[in-house]
């Protein structure tokens, strides 16, 4: 059974009397240790299936059903504990928290998650992650003093420290070069087969493609060749 | 995660200008409340420093004390009726040193009470103020209404009226200067406010203090400063943490994106917002308390503790209402939008 599931999803925007539908029902399964990608040129409705799936906007109609409940019918509340302890987030920009070090943002991450891990074992945690993502040895730096990939790294692993089910990753290398990007998705990849996450990603860039396991093209709205088809890599 | 205060430890250099105005204002309203307070009393000492109780005047008198003459049967049956009441007169006048010199005074005569000093005939007792300008003990002081001299028989602390030292006579010498037989005001001590007397117009001890006029139009103006001041410091606080907020809404968006909740964020404000207050008004009451006991001896200043700390508490709330307002931000702030917008 697939771990989440779009089920006939529409969007549609009013502006003034214009109505303009930008998902025109989506159908969508996601499984559980896979990276699946969403391409698609500019304004085909990818970024906007994301921040559905994510719970960060509603859907005008249809349902998101993540582990067996529809989120479309939960209340912000509810949504928002499901993304705060079962979703992880990466950006096209890191957007860390400035007044944070690296270790303090994970940290942050782990209070809000509501772990159950005491201190010291929510600190091994996180040396563990940021060991994991290769920065152990910036742990006490602000993100002023990171580098951009260095950053996106950091975010990863904020991403990432709370155990998530599912990594929604909206362009994660846009603002990185060619070696970072590469670099990145490595990293996300090694990461979704080794804690077993699913990831839904958004990108432009076709040389990431290569790190998905799944590619789903949109077009105006909707997904191209038929509903829901999975391209296997 | 105590994110409120890593804030404050990053960018010290913001968080010290607002709580360095805060300290200035806060330190200006008690400077001026002390001076509100000092005035009041140098106004005021002789009534405000009685206890609570009701004034009596005359009903014809057109609520000024000066014309008020109680009507002797009236004030006897009062004085008779009513534990620890009082007949007083008030009036202002001058009195001349051996030199000759003319010092403004606020000649004051009562019945016999605990609450007025007592005076034989040929005596007075002065305000200290009098001492402090050379006046001593045993001195012999004049007044061009009165044919005798007046004997200086000690001095009493704090007894002011409408800015001039109280000089306390006995009922004969009052009558022989001012020529009158009856006193203006009657006061009766205790909490009890519902005494009413047929030809009498009846005060609290406040509504009495506004009947002076040079009282109610300085207390009005400085208090108006004071609570101007207050206001002033909840907007600056509101100003402040607007455009913190302001610059900090993608950053409140991502927070708000990867589950942080809008309750955490308020509570971020609330921290800093009391951190900041709490040691600003620490300094600023240290400061003015050292300004009160460092102030020139001419200068009315009266800071009480009591008085300080109901400012601070005002403050503190108007700071929390200040930040609260400009707190609604952050409810708005939409976490998409500030994905949306790029880097924080």
């Amino acid at each position: 059974m697939a771990l989440f599931t779009i089920d006939e999803v529409r969007k549609t925007f009013t502006n003034g009397e214009v109505k303009e539908e930008i998902l025109k029902g989506i159908n969508l399964s996601l499984r559980e240790g896979e990276i699946t990608a969403l391409v698609g040129a500019s304004g085909s409705g990818k970024s906007t299936l994301l921040t559905i799936a994510a719970g960060l906007q509603p859907a005008s109609d249809g349902q998101v059903i993540f582990e067996g409940e529809n989120m479309a019918a939960m209340g912000s509340e509810q949504v928002r504990k499901i993304r705060a302890s079962k979703f992880g987030f990466v950006f096209q920009f890191a957007h860390l928290v400035p007044f944070l070090t690296v270790e303090e943002q994970l940290m942050l991450m782990l209070d809000v998650s509501e772990s159950k891990l005491k201190k010291h074992e929510q600190k091994k945690e996180v040396d563990k992650i940021l060991r994991l993502v290769g920065m152990g040895h910036r742990k006490n730096a602000y993100p002023s003093s990171l580098s951009g990939g260095e950053k996106q790294r950091v975010a990863i692993a904020r991403a990432i420290i709370h155990k998530p089910k599912v990594l929604f990753a909206d362009e994660p290398t846009a603002s990185l070069d060619s070696k970072r990007s590469k670099d990145v998705m490595s990293l996300i990849r090694d990461l979704t087969k080794t804690l077993n996450i699913t990831t839904l990603m958004v990108t432009h860039d076709e040389e990431m493609l290569g790190f998905a396991d799944h590619i789903i093209k949109m077009s105006d709205g909707q997904v191209l060749q038929g509903v829901g088809i999975i391209v296997e890599n | 995660m105590n994110i409120a205060w890593k804030e404050i430890k990053k960018n010290k250099v913001r968080f010290l200008i607002l709580g360095s105005i805060v300290f200035l204002v806060s330190l200006l309203t008690f400077i001026i409340s002390g001076l509100a307070n000092g005035l009041s009393q140098d106004n005021a000492a002789l009534i405000k420093d009685l206890p609570s109780g009701q004034f009596f005047m005359n009903e014809d008198a057109d609520e000024t004390y000066n014309l008020s003459r109680i009507d002797s049967s009236i004030q006897d049956k009062i004085l008779n009726n009513q534990k620890d009441a009082v007949a007083l007169s008030i009036q202002m006048g001058f009195l001349n040193d051996e030199t000759g010199k003319q010092r403004s005074v606020a000649f004051v005569t009562s019945t016999d009470s605990k609450l007025f000093n007592h005076v034989k005939d040929g005596e007075i007792v002065l305000d200290r103020s009098l001492e402090d300008e050379g006046i001593k003990i045993g001195d012999t002081l004049t007044n061009n209404q009165y044919s005798g001299n007046f004997v200086v028989k000690g001095f009493v602390d704090q007894k002011k009226y409408s800015h001039a030292p109280v000089a306390y006579i006995s009922m004969e010498d009052y009558r022989e200067i001012y020529r009158v037989e009856e006193m203006q005001l009657v006061f009766v001590p205790g909490e009890d406010s519902s005494l009413e007397i047929a030809g009498l117009q009846s005060f609290t001890k406040i509504d009495f203090l506004n009947t002076i006029p040079s009282y109610s139009a300085e207390q009005m103006s400085l208090n108006m400063i004071v609570w101007f001041l207050v206001i002033i410091s909840g907007m600056l606080f509101a100003i402040f943490f607007y455009m913190m907020n302001v610059q900090k809404m993608g950053l409140y968006g991502i927070l708000k994106a990867i589950g942080v909740k809008t309750s955490t964020l308020f509570k971020m404000m609330w921290t800093q917002m009391v951190f900041i207050t709490v040691i600003a008004l620490a300094l600023s009451v240290t400061f003015s308390q050292v300004f009160n006991m460092i102030a020139p001896k001419g200068m009315p200043f009266s800071l009480t503790p009591e008085t300080t700390i109901q400012l601070s508490v005002v403050f503190l709330i108007i700071g929390f209402i200040g930040a609260t307002l400009s707190g609604v931000q952050i409810r708005k702030v939409e976490p998409l939008q500030a994905i949306q917008q790029g880097e924080v």
